[in-house]
């Protein structure tokens, strides 16, 4: 099976458990952001010119799945992967992945993420920015994270032992 | 082509990213909630603040455009200051002739002349007011600058009136400064003639002429004219004496018809006088 094809249906199925079942894992109101690991994932391991098209449909499909802003998700996602994508080395994936490297470049990426994300939604809206940007928005970083130890942990064991 | 296919191909993570980003732009336009109105009001604001300095850069196009709007606006605002002209004009030359009506101590009807008939010995204009408006025969005829002439036919709406450039024209006349009586009369030319004064009797180059109270037909003290030439003539008694009208009796437009007509006891009398001499 081409492994495209493996990343639809495990990006399908991320989809699903992100927008169905992550209220299972919210704490006061954060939640830790799964695609964002994906996304950060797949340019660590395909490079930014494939993972940017996968964060954008990603995005996208997971706006029209929640009904929320259409195109907000698209975006922050797509930057994202553009981000993550400076990080990409074919030579050195597995050992990134593997790492304390994967974790800081999800915080790093979630960070971005959620700054441009809070930038955007709470326009016009009665929440301050920075205290979105400070208060959900760096907590959501740091939860998503904490749960990138457990594929980066996978990762470790699959690869460097 | 193929420069710029490399150029594609160097630079294609980032056209990919402007691409997905001006994709999620669109998408993100199609909302309509309080953040996106937000976010539309501060663009427009943006925008229009870069109007504001783009505006001082020239457009050459439009500048050709705005040069073609201006040349006609141009056009039209001469035309409309010629005509505000010819308003203006007219507007003073009926204002002279409303104060004039409102000093002037007689009933007067205002009258257009709407025909004029310049002969040889016998000139006369036609007024578009007759005897529907209270106008008779030997009604004098004035303008704002002075007599005129009189009316000799009346019609139901038009008159004819005998101007005093006219061979039958009499009119008793008086130097106003020196109280010398006279006759006014024309003989052809521009000017007319006052007739029956004595040699010796004070009569001076630009002396005002008015209407005397010795006429029947006039009231006194029109202007008539003023005195622009003295000659002593030969073999006479009298004075040749040469009187300017001071009403432009060629280029009269407007004119008054004073509602006076001779006292009809007073001409009877001076009739039956006359029979009996």
């Amino acid at each position: 099976m081409s492994r495209h094809v493996k990343y639809v249906f495990f990006s399908i199925f991320l989809l699903l458990v992100q927008s169905k079942m992550m209220t299972l894992l919210t704490l006061e109101g954060i939640t830790p952001d799964l695609l964002t690991i994906w996304v950060v994932y797949l340019a660590l391991k395909e490079g930014q010119l494939i993972a940017m098209p996968w964060g954008f449909a990603l995005g996208l499909a997971f706006d029209l799945l929640t009904g929320n802003f259409i195109g907000l998700s698209a975006l922050t996602k797509t930057v994202a992967a553009f981000t993550a994508g400076y990080f990409y080395n074919e030579n050195k994936t597995p050992l990134i992945l593997g790492s304390y490297r994967f974790l800081v470049i999800v915080l790093t990426v979630s960070l971005i993420h959620n700054t441009l994300y809070f930038l955007i939604f709470t326009q016009g809206s009665e929440i301050g920015t920075l205290r979105a940007i400070f208060q959900v928005g760096l907590a959501t970083t740091f939860y998503t994270a904490t749960l990138t130890l457990l594929p980066m942990l996978a990762f470790a064991r699959k690869y460097i032992t | 082509m193929q420069r710029l296919i490399n150029i594609l191909l160097i630079f294609k993570e980032y056209f990919v990213l402007a691409l997905l980003i001006m994709l999620s732009t669109v998408l993100l336009s199609l909302n309509d909630n309080a953040q996106m109105r937000a976010v539309r009001s501060y663009t427009v604001g943006f925008i229009g603040l870069a109007q504001d300095y783009l505006v001082t850069v020239p457009n050459v196009f439009e500048l050709n455009r705005e040069n073609a709007v201006l040349r006609q606006l141009n056009v039209n605002l001469s035309d409309e200051v010629s005509r505000l002209r010819d308003a203006r004009l007219e507007n003073l030359r009926l204002r002279g002739l409303v104060g004039f009506k409102e000093q002037n101590p007689f009933t007067l009807v205002a009258a257009d002349v709407v025909g004029k008939s310049y002969h040889l010995l016998r000139n006369t204009i036609t007024l578009n007011v007759g005897l529907r408006d209270s106008v008779k025969i030997d009604m004098p005829i004035i303008s704002e600058s002075g007599l005129v002439g009189k009316i000799i036919a009346a019609g139901s709406r038009y008159s004819i009136g005998q101007l005093m450039l006219n061979k039958d024209f009499r009119a008793s006349a008086k130097v106003q400064r020196s109280r010398v009586d006279g006759i006014v009369s024309w003989e052809g030319g521009d000017v007319l003639r006052m007739k029956n004064v004595a040699k010796m009797q004070d009569v001076r180059e630009g002396d005002v002429v008015t209407t005397s109270e010795y006429s029947n037909i006039f009231p006194r003290n029109i202007k008539i004219g003023y005195i622009s030439k003295i000659s002593q003539g030969a073999g006479t008694l009298f004075k040749d004496i040469e009187v300017t009208p001071s009403a432009d009796l060629i280029g009269l437009e407007q004119v008054f018809v004073i509602r006076a007509v001779a006292d009809s006891e007073r001409v009877a009398m001076e009739k039956n006088m006359t029979r009996t001499k």
